[in-house]
């Protein structure tokens, strides 16, 4: 598995980070009005990791994952770097396959054209997309559903459709931003369950922030725990779980002790955010 | 078939009503002897129509030409420029005022000028009928085509997407109910606008039928020239929802 | 303020369109015909300035005489067909296809009907701003919310109630759309409604520029008749933001 991992991901050089962050800043505004959303944040993501952030509301972790997917320039003090190679401004659009929140499916594309957008994005053409998205649609659980619209699917269905299009834009990298936030709990158990499957049969380095512990322990390989803002980087957790993981894992004393770890952690974080936030005139 | 029921079933109601109408105006306007030049009969008026057919016909044509082709000029125009100025935005800093001074005059004022400047003839027509609906194509199109958030940017923007493929997979299909209401909206201006021009001065149409009938006070030949030009309009706008639901197929 | 939005301020927007026209006319050398020279224009505005004073007042009391009634009438007849679907099902679908035609072909009849008093161009700017508030006023009504209404019923809300506290306010921005697309065919009705015989009005004027072909006159009346739409537009987005300070979700 691990050598598979190693063979998609390119050419990493053994033991080198897919990518590493180093001092990476970001502030808006000028002067008086600046304001820093993040802060000297470093981490280095192995090739084929699952990596889980967490960190209390507004800590900064959007601007992060923007400045990750290329987005957003980030500061010059620090750096982002790709398999060693420094990335400029705008280098890593089209080189990260990004999932936001919302699903942002477009209602006029069916089902099908929808998980094809990367794809015709980047030029190829509609036909063969299409016969590449309809060879994911049972393992997505859509099958059938791809002449559909996105207004007649449900809540869980749409985000797997969105899913299946950061999957079809196939790059080394897939950044999922709360991609199960709006989901009840039950749909979203089975979401984390399948997701896990999908990993372990592709293998691609997944960036996944949530703001839900158990959600982050469940799936990560590590967990990491961003401060209020200004947003740095408080800790991180290897999370030695065995995998495949299913349900049972939750209750097992070891996922326990990690929780309640995390848990004081995050904690300490949200009271500051919810203290600086009451405090404000 | 259910669907041909149903469509049936929801005619029906206004298929009474209408007739429930014409009925009472018919023999309201017979109980009270009404006379013709206050308001004539529906069955007057449709006989003059039909008695009359090809001249109403042809002078339909000839407004429904004008204001066709000035519907055509007016949103293609209107469409490119929006397009334009989304592409380049100093574009939309320098020509915004411009739009927005001429569009807040009524585009029947402008009527006087395109009679100078183009004559009595038909392309005068067809100018106020492009006049009237390129603004309102334009903003309303503008405004469309601005609709996307920066998220759904940001995801094509992700995938690599260029600033005329974003264009084209997103804010395009995005404006179309936008650019559709424009183009209804227009639509009824710019037939308004011809039937206008050609009540100040044309050489034939609708508009300028309607003008000489009301001097000689030939109420029947008003009321007549005004059923037929509702009926053209209607066509036109029957035309324009099948286009509505051809660009917005999705709810 | 952003160059884009200051661009799209009106004062600003006027201000530029005016420097614009001082300096491409002798620029470019554009002849008379096509574009006076702007002073010319305001020379000839200054000329006519009683006539022109009592034309903007007369028009100004036809539009608004008739922007009234016809709204007003407007939004009984979509409360009407709101509060009952027979009717709805019924008239509404005579009032689309209504609103289609171009009615200010109807100008010529009413004329015949009224002469040539104000009254006649008051009932043209009526009839043309009626279609508009009408079916704007039953799309806001349809738009509550199902859940809400529900919410009302069970507060005990009596019809009225429901009506004043729920459908009215949510269809408030609806009844302001149409009425801002209501004001602007009010104008253009008196206007054309000038047209079928008066001495006094904007339309008047426009004709007699016409007829001796009076260039910098057309330009006045113009923007006579482009300053006249904004101010009642202004006057409605006044009177929008002092009922609808509220934003729909």
């Amino acid at each position: 598995m691990a050598d598979l991992a190693q063979a998609q991901a390119g050419a990493t050089m053994p033991g080198q980070p897919y990518m590493e962050l180093v001092n990476v800043w970001k502030r808006f505004g000028e002067g008086d009005k600046q304001t820093v959303a993040v802060r000297n944040v470093d981490l280095a993501i192995q090739p084929g990791e699952f990596v889980t952030l967490i960190g209390p509301s507004g800590c900064g972790k959007s601007t992060l994952f923007n400045m990750i997917a290329g987005l957003l320039p980030s500061d010059s003090d620090g750096s982002i770097l790709v398999k060693g190679k420094a990335q400029q401004d705008g280098a890593l659009l089209g080189k990260v396959s990004f999932m936001p929140q919302r699903d942002l499916l477009f209602p006029w594309r069916t089902v099908l054209d929808n998980a094809t957008l990367a794809l015709e994005v980047e030029g190829m053409p509609k036909r063969l997309a299409r016969q590449k998205a309809e060879a994911l649609f049972p393992e997505f659980g859509l099958k059938g559903f791809e002449q559909h619209y996105p207004h007649q699917l449900s809540g869980g269905m749409r985000q797997r459709v969105a899913l299946m299009r950061t999957f079809l834009f196939e790059r080394d990298l897939i950044l999922l931003d709360e991609p199960f936030g709006a989901l009840d709990a039950l749909t979203r158990s089975m979401m984390q369950r399948w997701l896990l499957d999908i990993w372990e049969k592709h293998r691609r380095t997944v960036l996944f922030i949530t703001h839900d512990i158990d959600e982050a322990i469940f799936l990560g390989d590590k967990v990491v725990v961003m401060t209020a803002r200004p947003g740095t980087i408080k800790c991180q957790e290897t999370i030695t779980l065995p995998r495949p993981r299913d349900v049972s894992v939750v209750t097992t004393p070891e996922f326990m002790e990690v929780k309640k770890k995390l848990l004081a952690v995050v904690e300490e974080e949200s009271l500051k955010t919810f203290a600086s936030a009451t405090m404000r005139p | 078939m259910a669907s041909g029921l149903n469509a049936l079933r929801s005619a029906l109601p206004v298929a009474a009503a209408l007739l429930a109408l014409l009925l009472l105006w018919q023999f309201g306007t017979t109980a009270l002897d009404v006379p013709a030049y206050i308001l004539p009969k529906p069955a007057e008026i449709l006989a003059t129509a039909l008695g009359r057919i090809g001249f109403f016909g042809g002078e339909l044509y000839v407004t429904l030409v004008e204001a066709v082709g000035g519907f055509l000029i007016g949103s293609v125009l209107g469409i490119l420029l929006a397009v334009a100025m989304i592409l380049l935005p100093v574009l939309e800093v320098m020509l915004m005022p411009l739009a927005m001074v001429i569009n807040a005059v009524p585009s029947i004022a402008f009527v006087p000028l395109v009679l100078l400047w183009f004559g009595l003839g038909m392309s005068s027509k067809i100018a106020i009928g492009a006049l009237a609906v390129v603004f309102v194509v334009l903003l309303n199109l503008l405004s469309g085509l601005k609709r996307p958030e920066a998220e759904s940017i940001n995801l094509l923007r992700s995938f690599g997407a260029s600033r005329l493929g974003i264009l084209w997979r997103l804010q395009l299909p995005a404006g179309m109910p936008a650019l559709v209401t424009g183009l209804r909206v227009g639509l009824a201006r710019s037939t308004i606008a011809v039937i206008v021009a050609e009540m100040m001065g044309a050489y034939s149409g609708i508009g300028q039928v309607i003008y000489q009938a009301t001097a000689q006070v030939d109420s029947l030949t008003v009321w007549a020239a005004v059923f037929v030009a509702s009926l053209g309009s209607l066509a036109l706008y029957g035309v324009l929802v099948a286009l509505d639901r051809k660009l917005v197929w999705w709810r | 303020m952003s160059l884009q939005s200051a661009v799209r301020s009106p004062y600003a927007a006027v201000l530029i369109v005016a420097a614009l026209w001082l300096v491409c006319v002798p620029l470019f050398s554009i002849p008379p015909r096509y574009l006076p020279p702007l002073p010319a224009v305001i020379a000839d505005g200054v000329s006519v300035w009683p006539d022109l004073a009592a034309g903007f007042w007369r028009t100004l009391v036809e539009t608004v005489l008739g922007f009234l009634a016809g709204s007003l009438l407007g939004i009984t007849f979509g409360i009407a067909f709101a509060a009952s679907k027979t009717l709805e099902r019924a008239f509404f679908p005579i009032f689309v296809a209504l609103q289609t035609v171009p009615v200010i072909a109807f100008g010529a009849i009413v004329v015949i009907w009224f002469g040539n008093t104000i009254l006649a161009k008051v009932v043209i700017a009526l009839y043309l701003a009626f279609f508009p508030v009408a079916v704007n006023t039953l799309r806001g009504l349809e738009q509550a919310d199902p859940q809400r209404i529900a919410l009302m019923k069970s507060f005990g809300a009596s019809r009225l109630t429901l009506f004043r506290k729920l459908l009215l306010p949510t269809a408030a921005p609806n009844i302001l759309i149409g009425m801002k697309l209501a004001v602007a065919l009010s104008l253009a009705g008196a206007v054309v409604g000038e047209w079928f015989g008066d001495t006094v009005g904007l339309g008047v004027m426009l004709l007699q520029a016409l007829y001796f072909e009076l260039i910098p006159r057309v330009w006045v009346l113009i923007i006579a008749c482009g300053a006249l739409g904004t101010l009642l537009y202004g006057a409605l987005a006044l009177l929008e933001r002092r009922f609808v300070w509220w934003r729909p979700d």
